[in-house]
């Protein structure tokens, strides 16, 4: 899993940006962490827009990763609940898919 | 300050529109307003609208208004900002009159999304997602953002799904008072909590509906009875997994702060609000996220009835989103529109004695937020 360290303070994300928008000064670095995390919280989904309709109902996980201060935004092969351990099963279409460990 | 005054309203009762355009619901707001205001010469034309061209394949709105009510060959513009567009607009009128450009602006907002199905008007409102993000692509929604908030306040709170219902009830109350509301069916804790879950926890009635309308607002330099005291932008994180505290909206927070700094006040000093409830779990965070109680104990002051219309800390006593309704580019007007009524003293569900006033506006994910503070002088 790729996220993104500033080199100046604490800030960690999954995805870059031109500069770090906690401290205003720092550079973002890549970084590769374990995908693994805790489910910091969660919905499922019983209503979809039409591009994704035909998943319902599915369930979307905001993941804390172990390895970084970033969390992730993922679906998840079946229902999870707040502290379950999880980790990426694969990568659909450009989403996360995570899965209970 | 800004030496800015509301000098005239109008609103459309908010609904099922099918046999009008979104200009005949445009121009039936402003005439009112217009009129309410007496007529003025206007400088220029700020509509709040988001979903016009996709939905509905009607673009150029501010000049279609300055065409429709003859206002002459003034400067026009459409303002998007989600569902924040209405008090974005108002803003850039704001702006536009401090810059010293207007002495005299109307301000509109106004949607049109009942023709379209619920999937294809959901779709349209995912607009508002970054598209080119892993989070948009794992199927969040809108009301998932925010029921993925919900779970995670009862996880760290007391406050259970019954807290979310009594906000949901609180506003349909307020409701059945305000002849412009588009729900005025009286509703129980038990219907509430037992309706179709949208995304856990959120059910039907935490979810605004589509809606369509308009609202509009007359703002000048000229000296008036209601006085805009301040008013403030912010934004936030584009992207839930991008949020320092979950439980935070820092573009709510920021412009709050940034609002009652202008205007002098605290968020003691209010008497009566309007808060953007797009989903009763949003009203929980924004009651805190503004000052009105403390972080993570909002569910407490809801449970103890002190944002009802009676309580100390009055909250969306128009109905809200979530039962006046929320037509997208029209919500951040129609909260003005009760709000001066409320300074008039001729609101429905009149707050007693109001002086000041605020309305918080919000688009997007906690993507953008407005504060506007009024006074009656």
């Amino acid at each position: 899993m790729k996220v993104y360290q500033c080199d100046q303070c604490e800030y960690a994300s999954v995805s870059n940006k031109y500069r770090c928008p906690s401290c205003g000064t720092g550079k973002l670095q890549e970084q590769d962490v374990s995908s693994r995390g805790t489910v910091y919280s969660y919905t499922d989904i019983h209503i979809a827009p039409a591009e994704f309709a035909h998943l319902t109902p599915y369930t979307v996980a905001l993941i804390q990763l172990d390895e970084s201060k970033a969390k992730v935004t993922a679906r998840t092969n079946g229902n999870v609940e707040i502290g379950d351990v999880a980790e990426l099963d694969h990568i659909e279409d450009g989403a996360y898919i995570y899965r209970k460990c | 300050m800004t030496n800015v005054y509301i000098e005239g309203i109008g609103m459309t009762k908010f609904g099922k529109f099918v046999d009008k355009s979104m200009k005949q619901l445009l121009v039936e707001a402003s005439i009112e307003a217009l009129e309410d205001a007496g007529n003025p010469k206007v400088d220029a034309v700020f509509v709040g609208n988001f979903m016009g061209g996709s939905i509905g394949n009607q673009e150029i709105l501010g000049a279609l208004v300055a065409n429709e009510l003859g206002l002459g060959y003034i400067p026009t513009a459409k303002v998007e900002g989600a569902c924040a567009s209405g008090g974005i607009a108002l803003r850039q009128g704001i702006m536009g009159i401090l810059s010293g450009e207007y002495d005299t602006v109307l301000i509109a907002g106004v949607e049109k999304m009942k023709h379209a199905s619920t999937a294809d008007v959901t779709q349209a409102i995912n607009a508002a997602m970054d598209n080119d993000s892993n989070e948009k692509q794992a199927g969040l929604t809108f009301p998932g953002f925010f029921g993925v908030l919900a779970n995670r306040y009862f996880y760290e709170t007391d406050a259970t799904k019954e807290h979310l219902a009594m906000i949901a009830l609180k506003n349909r109350e307020n409701a059945l008072h305000n002849p412009l509301a588009q729900f005025q069916k009286p509703t129980t804790i038990a219907e509430i909590m037992e309706a179709r879950i949208i995304t856990s926890p959120l059910g039907l009635f935490d979810c605004s509906p589509t809606t369509d309308g308009a609202a509009a607002l007359v703002i000048t330099r000229k000296k008036g009875a209601i006085h805009i005291r301040s008013s403030a932008q912010s934004s936030g994180p584009t992207q839930m997994q991008d949020a320092d505290d979950v439980l935070s909206l820092p573009a709510v927070r920021e412009s709050g702060r940034l609002a009652y700094e202008r205007a002098g006040v605290g968020p003691e000093d209010i008497d009566v609000v309007e808060i953007h409830d797009c989903f009763s779990m949003t009203e929980m965070l924004a009651i805190e996220e503004l000052g009105f109680f403390n972080k993570r104990e909002g569910w407490l002051a809801v449970e103890q009835g002190r944002t009802k219309a009676t309580g100390d800390k009055p909250v969306n006593t128009s109905g809200g989103l979530l039962s006046r309704g929320h037509p997208i580019g029209a919500t951040g007007v129609a909260q003005l529109y009760q709000l001066v009524q409320q300074l008039r003293g001729i609101a429905p569900n009149q707050v007693e004695h109001a002086r000041l006033a605020l309305a918080q506006n919000l688009g997007g994910t906690g993507s953008y937020s407005t504060v506007h503070i009024l006074e009656r002088l």
